[in-house]
């Protein structure tokens, strides 16, 4: 094992490989609070990408309903179990990650999934709701609450599948650090299925090989977005490139949202994989929850989010979410008007920092009929 | 009268006795033998194998390297080798109760290698697990979901769970002709390991595959693709035949190293989580 730095967590960590970050690394920011659970990005994923013969249950990109929504099933609450209870209270992480609290004969803390995990893509989504007039389906002895929470591969900077891979078929590109499984040196042993944290790596038991979200690497090439952000119907994601702490660049949108404001925050940071999809988190849950979620800093990030309508850079940035096909590499705002960028310094969209609003009366009297609102 | 009915009596217990007697005491030799006949056979089940002598390998676990195998499974590995001077053929056979010809996630399938070192060398032998850099070993591999396919099961998620009820797949739509050349372009693209050649994509001709390897972590495939098998479902395990050709250097009359490996899929076990061997002298009879 070697010594490296991880940032999230303020301490270095034991992990398999030495340090070695890529020239730019694939990032993203999803806003929870926008989400609205439509699967369109699911779709978009699974038609480009999944569709053939042993893919029929993969969805490199999911939303699952949180608190009791999984895909596959339990994912997160088990590998909790497994690695016990840790306390983190901001500072440097004092607990294990996954790479430190390895089993004997385990490069990585892991579970395996059953066949039976995957069935059900998001088992326990209507759990908290129910008819008002049967009353909710579970009695659970606190309010009931939940959110969306969209998935796809973090793209760590310390991945566990491919720490756990004993033939080293899985490699993060150096270019843009997008995490990818060689299919043709891949032999199926599914140790990185049992490593991967996030559960986003399948295993296709018609090739025998392992298959995982590829962030679109074909398209971020051309400087276009993946399918799961340019589909998003509620315009929740933005697609970018993270810099380290200390070389952060507020005209990047993630430095910004990351670094500079901290409203966005890793999921599972102490797992210990520097996990490179951060969430708004959302601002109806519990920060308890949350704080389990995305670790310290919670707090001060949904506080700024709901300032946002008082902060004109921040709600600027934030509508530029899911605005251009195009990746923005930076953001200005000017006026009452924001700006995205494409890498080559061309402007690629412009929006009003805040959309018009016109509201229409209730009854369209030349037609005799009541109006419905939709955005 | 009665006398000569006891003494038929004894006379049939006697080669009752005489059978069992034989049938127990199984010719075995102290390393694996490969007798020279004119032909090896390809079936577990041929009869040839009777006269070649059974080398009873016991099997260690493979906790060297991560990911170990802790807990042992498989005890044992019954070895028999024929040789017709150019290729050798081994039959394996283990007990296991429960078969597993599919692979799923979290599932395993049972399976067998034969390991020889890629150039005999009595005095300097390569690393037992898998070789090493400079030193490679050749490898034939076999396993249960590849024999499965062989024998016939299809190549549908259908075929490994008949109740599912996949909706479409987009290279069968109808615009596009059945079993014309865009149908199988298409559907090349949403299999990444097979139109890569990956060797374990399938779907597969034979269910066994030849390697090589200098070391853990380092198998690809094989100089040569020309090895075959056959596995068979016994009352209490597999019987499999492995064979291959000799490896270069190895001559009738000579002798080389081989080490056996076994993985028992219900035990999840898969790539280097499994029961093996170490080196195993072996000799290649000379005479036909």
């Amino acid at each position: 094992m070697a010594r490296v730095f991880n940032w999230q967590l303020g301490r270095e960590m034991s992990y398999w490989y030495p340090e070695s970050r890529p020239k730019k690394q694939f990032a993203a920011v999803f806003d929870i609070n926008k989400c609205i659970a439509c699967q369109t990005c699911t779709l978009a994923c699974k038609t480009t990408w999944t569709s053939g013969k042993g893919q029929e249950y993969m969805l490199w990109n999911n939303v699952e309903t949180k608190p009791y929504g999984y895909y596959p099933l339990a994912w997160d609450v088990k590998l909790l179990q497994e690695l016990g209870a840790q306390t983190w209270d901001g500072g440097p992480y004092p607990g294990q990650t996954l790479f430190e609290s390895a089993r004997a004969g385990e490069r990585v803390l892991g579970w395996r999934p059953q066949e039976i995990d995957y069935a059900h893509p998001n088992m326990g989504e209507d759990d908290c709701a129910g008819r008002v007039d049967k009353g909710c389906s579970l009695a659970i002895p606190h309010m009931n609450w939940f959110f969306y929470m969209a998935r796809i591969c973090n793209h760590c900077t310390y991945p566990a599948c491919l720490a756990s891979c004993p033939r080293g078929s899985i490699y993060k590109r150096p270019e843009d650090g997008i995490v990818l499984v060689d299919q043709g040196r891949c032999r199926g042993y599914q140790e990185c299925v049992k490593a991967c944290p996030y559960k986003k790596v399948f295993f296709n038991p018609l090739t025998g090989t392992s298959e995982k979200c590829i962030a679109c690497f074909p398209k971020m090439e051309q400087g276009l977005v993946p399918q799961c952000f340019v589909n998003c119907i509620g315009k929740i994601r933005m697609a970018g490139y993270i810099s380290k702490p200390e070389d952060a660049r507020p005209e990047n949108p993630i430095d910004y949202l990351v670094h500079i404001r901290k409203i966005a925050k890793p999921l599972f940071p102490q797992f210990g994989l520097e996990p490179n999809v951060y969430y708004i988190p959302p601002i109806h849950a519990p920060v308890s929850f949350s704080h389990m979620l995305f670790g310290p800093g919670v707090e001060h990030a949904i506080k700024e989010y709901r300032d946002a309508p008082n902060d004109p850079d921040l709600a600027g940035l934030l509508g530029l979410f899911g605005s251009s096909e195009t990746v923005v590499a930076k953001w200005k705002r000017q006026g009452d008007w924001v700006s995205g960028y494409g890498e080559d310094g061309a402007e690629v969209v412009k929006v009003p920092l805040r959309e018009p609003v016109h509201v229409r009366a209730g009854l369209d009297p030349a037609h005799g009929v009541v109006r419905t609102n939709c955005p | 009268m009665r006398r000569i009915d006891c003494a038929v009596l004894a006379l049939v217990l006697g080669a009752t006795g005489t059978i069992s007697c034989r049938k127990a005491a199984e010719k075995t030799s102290t390393e694996v033998v490969a007798v020279r006949r004119a032909t090896v056979p390809a079936d577990p089940a041929d009869a040839a194998w009777k006269d070649a002598p059974a080398f009873p390998a016991p099997l260690i676990l493979q906790d060297m390297v991560e990911p170990r195998l802790l807990t042992a499974s498989t005890a044992e590995v019954r070895v028999r080798a024929i040789t017709d001077g150019a290729r050798v053929a081994f039959r394996l056979e283990w007990k296991d109760g429960t078969p597993n010809d599919k692979q799923a996630p979290a599932t395993f399938t049972d399976a067998c290698a034969v390991q020889l070192p890629g150039a005999p060398d009595q005095k300097d032998v390569p690393a037992p697990q898998m070789g090493e850099k400079g030193k490679a070993v050749e490898i034939t591999y076999w396993r249960a979901s590849w024999q499965a396919v062989v024998d016939g099961r299809g190549d549908t998620i259908k075929d490994l769970h008949p109740n599912a009820a996949p909706d479409h797949y987009p290279y069968e739509a109808a615009s596009l002709a059945k079993g014309g050349e865009p149908q199988r372009e298409m559907e090349q693209r949403y299999s990444p390991a097979r139109s890569l050649g990956n060797h374990m994509a399938g779907p597969r001709a034979k269910p066994v595959e030849d390697l090589m390897s200098e070391g853990p972590g380092t198998l690809s495939p094989g100089p040569s693709n020309d090895s075959n098998g056959k596995g068979t479902r016994l009352a209490t395990g597999w019987a499999v035949v492995i064979s291959r050709r000799l490896p270069q250097g190895l001559v009738p009359g000579g002798r080389s190293q081989v080490a056996f490996a076994v993985w028992e899929g219900d035990h999840g076990e898969v790539g280097a989580r499994k029961m093996r061997t170490g080196w195993v002298p072996i000799l290649m009879e000379g005479k036909l």
